[in-house]
């Protein structure tokens, strides 16, 4: 048998593992200052960059794509050169992926504080960053495949089958999600409107959960736990089974995040069967995992690494036992919109990913630095503090979420509301959030002890670049070989048939929203917005005010009685994009128009609290005084038509502007009734107030178009 | 709710079933070829993760099975 040498490239892990502690510092102080905002809503600085509209999508793009992103490549450039023993295939362009992506994370933080989003959830990135992902992603990929094509270890272990449907769902999903219209440098409208977009939204909203914050890190425990461990797997077989289920699974479980809503049945039917079939690999998984360490326990109880992954793992269970209970239509109509969601993001965010990331942390930096863990009592430190950091934050978000819920459902005997003033039901849970931030503090405190005790034990040691390894040459490839070991011995097959397989997933689901595109029942009276309330809808969507107030009636009586008629699909076929939300940390405003005076939303804005005693809405002075960007208005309508809404050619020649003169100077004279008489017709609130005037009130027009209401409805 | 808006194109309900079919094949296909592997080629795959040829020690004592 002949050997050979080579060396495994240990600087480009130890770029990924320095960014992933800076960016979890980062983004945890971030989310930590959205908690403290939701009970304290002057916690915004005053400034408009970190209010929460702002910084909500901030926190959630450093978590995600800056902490887990980066621990992802961390591990992933770690395991990947040892289980096929060779150096990543090209050492430029695993240095294109560092630089590159953490380029794109300080872009996004650049961008989000200015306004600058689509406002999909974790696709909010505009579109040069956008493209600058998919570049980066496409980087990652080939030198995955080619390290994968170069290797001399024959067999692929199932952590490179993970890695290899990360790579793949995740290029599809972004571009898929991602097809828009350019309307100037940071601004776009998607392709898609209305139902369409929500569904491509939450297609990739949802696999980006899959295929991002889980696959990833299931092929990470596969390779760090026995590791860590020095035992195989469990059964290797089940963790075969294990992947393929889960990657057929996930593709088509989506919709769950749109029950209830204007999304059609069926759709929805097949999401939540779907989901519901995700408890059994995921378990599988997760006791594959755990029965690993059988007979092992003690060194659990010495080893912070096992420890952390052991909580990791069992997080990993509760967050997929919970996900297919709240993708169960029944459970979901009570927790859809409310801080359950958040408890369960969480229990997943914190306790897997989080967790599972210290873990490799606690276990890379000794070994890069070629020394021992500074402290363990340190790290056995952080790991209490972090767990009990989780229960802080978990177990307020599930009381709050419930008890929100039911507030909202409730009725009296005589058949009205219990608690028709909204507010009620958010004073009520005001002092949760106070426990959520001390949860929050206590996680964080957790990470900063982490990172000085990575950092201690960096210092203590001397890091090694390059390691030298051997392993043996293979002979010629053997023919006839069956089964999967052929296939996954011709990986760019695999490649292609998960790629096939992830693609059938989408297709079933999304294209019969193509079919419907024509057969969405069009509401003559929707017409599409004024220029006046396209800027206003632009504004809404700058400063994220979707991230706390949903658009979507749900056809519940308690739905129907607070705010007015259920959403009906038709109604959003000029919605780029969609904004149905999936918070209500606010009321909804999908009938908000007409529902007040214009003075009322000026003052709202100005100060919430003047109209809204108790209410944590932040205030926002500056759209009384920022200039209405009215230049941007025909780059805006010429993008608008472009992706289908019928203004008339020309029309932002001229026109366009002169109708929103006039509009404005509507609204200016309704302000003067209102006693606000100093308005300038130009600022930014007169285009927000226009925007909400409208809302909901087209199909108010609509001579009773809706015939089949009553027996539509359902009273859960 | 909204089963009236995709009256229109006839037999949708059938994504659903080819979705279900595709599952159930898929998984059907991966479960029996995975059982029909011989065990010694599923503990040596096992075993991947923990030779690595590295041709260090590491002082927090990894030992390589190799
Ligand atoms: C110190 C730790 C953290 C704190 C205090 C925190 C706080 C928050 C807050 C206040 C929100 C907004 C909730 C709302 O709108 O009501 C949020 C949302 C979110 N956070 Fe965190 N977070 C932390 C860590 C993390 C981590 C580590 C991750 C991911 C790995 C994460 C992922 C998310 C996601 C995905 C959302 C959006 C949830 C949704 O839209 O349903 N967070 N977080
Ligand atoms: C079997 C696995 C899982 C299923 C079936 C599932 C299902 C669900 C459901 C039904 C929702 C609520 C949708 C809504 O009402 O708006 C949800 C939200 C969410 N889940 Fe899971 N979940 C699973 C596992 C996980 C894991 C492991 C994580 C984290 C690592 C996670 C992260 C999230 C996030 C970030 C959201 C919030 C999405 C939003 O912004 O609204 N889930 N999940």
């Amino acid at each position: 048998m002949k050997t050979e040498t080579f060396h495994y490239d240990n600087r480009i892990v130890r770029a990924f593992a320095i960014a992933t502690v800076i960016w979890g510092l980062v983004g945890m102080a971030a989310g930590l200052l959205a908690a403290v905002q939701l009970f304290w809503p002057e916690a915004n600085l005053q400034l408009q960059y970190v209010t929460f509209g702002r910084l909500r999508p901030l926190h959630t793009n450093a978590v995600i794509f800056a902490f887990v992103g980066n621990g992802m490549f961390m591990g992933v450039y770690y395991s990947l050169q040892r289980l096929l023993k060779a150096r990543m295939y090209s050492d430029r362009l695993s240095w294109i992926n560092f630089w590159g992506w953490n380029a794109i994370i300080v872009g996004a933080a650049i961008t989000l504080p200015l306004g600058f989003t689509t406002s999909k959830e974790y696709a909010e990135l505009e579109w040069p960053v956008d493209v600058a992902i998919t570049l980066v992603w496409v980087v990652f990929t080939l030198n995955l495949i080619g390290t994968i094509l170069k290797r001399r270890e024959r067999h692929l272990y199932v952590a490179v089958w993970f890695y290899i449907a990360t790579a793949v769902t995740v290029a599809v999903l972004h571009v898929v999600n991602s097809l828009e219209v350019p309307a100037g440098a940071f601004k776009s409208y998607p392709i898609y409107a209305g139902v369409q977009d929500a569904l491509v939204q939450w297609w990739y909203g949802h696999n980006a959960v899959a295929f991002f914050l889980t696959t990833p890190f299931l092929g990470l425990m596969y390779y760090f736990l026995p590791k860590a461990a020095q035992r195989p797997v469990f059964s290797y077989r089940l963790s075969i089974i294990h992947f393929w289920a889960l990657i057929f699974l996930y593709i088509w479980a989506g919709p769950h995040h749109l029950l209830y809503t204007a999304l059609p049945d069926w759709a929805q039917s097949l999401g939540m069967v779907f989901s519901v079939m995700l408890v059994a690999p995921s378990w599988g998984g997760m006791l594959n995992g755990l029965l690993t360490l059988r007979g092992a326990w003690d060194k659990v109880r010495q080893d912070p690494v096992l420890k952390f992954m052991v909580a990791a793992v069992t997080a990993y269970g509760m967050a997929t036992l919970e996900g297919p209970m709240l993708s169960i239509k029944s459970v979901n109509s009570l927790s859809h919109y409310t801080d359950w969601t958040i408890g369960h993001v969480h229990s997943g965010a914190l306790g897997w990913n989080g967790f599972i990331i210290f873990s490799m942390l606690y276990w890379l930096f000794p070994r890069l630095w070629n020394t021992r863990l500074h402290s363990v009592r340190l790290a056995n430190w952080h790991f209490w503090i972090g767990l009990l950091g989780i229960m802080f934050y978990a177990i307020p978000m599930y009381w709050a979420g419930v008890t929100q819920g039911l507030m909202w459902k409730q009725f009296t005997p005589d058949g009205f509301l219990q608690y028709p003033n909204f507010l009620e039901t958010v004073t009520q849970i005001v002092p949760m959030y106070r426990l959520r931030a001390i949860g929050g503090s206590l996680y964080l405190l957790g990470t900063v002890i982490g990172a000085y005790n990575l950092w201690r034990t960096a210092k203590s040691g001397v890091f090694e670049p390059d390691v030298e390894a051997r392993a043996v040459i293979q002979d010629a490839p053997r023919q006839a070989e069956h089964g999967h070991r052929w296939i996954e011995s011709k990986p760019v097959l695999f490649t292609a048939l998960t790629t096939v397989a992830i693609l059938i997933g989408g297709a079933v689901e999304i294209v019969p929203m193509y079919l419907i595109r024509t057969n969405v029942p069009t509401i003559a009276s929707v017409k599409p917005y004024t220029p006046l309330e396209v800027l206003g809808r632009d504004l809404y969507i700058r400063e994220g005010c979707v991230g706390c107030h949903s658009q979507m009636v749900r056809p519940f009586r308690s739905e129907t009685e607070r705010y007015g008629d259920y959403s009906k699909s038709g109604e959003f076929v000029f919605d780029h994009p969609f904004l149905w939300g999936s918070k209500r940390t606010g009321p909804d405003l999908q009938r908000q128009g007409g529902k007040y005076p214009d003075a009322w939303h000026y003052n709202h804005m100005e100060d919430p609290r003047s109209t809204s005693p108790g209410s944590i809405m932040p205030p926002y002075p500056w759209l009384l005084t920022r200039k209405l960007d009215t230049n941007a208005l025909p780059a805006r309508i010429a993008a608008l038509r472009k992706v289908g809404v019928p203004y008339p050619p020309g029309y932002e020649l001229g026109e366009a502007q002169a109708a929103l003169a006039a509009q404005a100077r509507a609204v200016v004279a309704n302000l003067a009734l209102g006693s606000i008489t100093n308005a300038p017709p130009d600022t930014e609130i007169i285009g927000l107030i226009a925007y909400l005037q409208r809302l909901g009130t087209d199909i108010k027009a609509a001579p009773s178009a809706a015939a089949p209401v009553a027996a539509a409805i359902a009273t859960p | 709710m909204i089963r009236n808006v995709l009256s229109d194109i006839g037999g949708v309900g059938l994504y659903g079933v080819i979705s279900i079919c595709l599952f159930v094949t898929v998984f059907t296909g991966a479960l029996v070829w995975t059982l029909l592997q011989r065990p010694s080629l599923m503990a040596s795959l096992g075993h991947l993760p923990l030779a690595d040829g590295e041709r260090r020690r590491n002082p927090e004592g990894d030992s390589h099975h190799e």
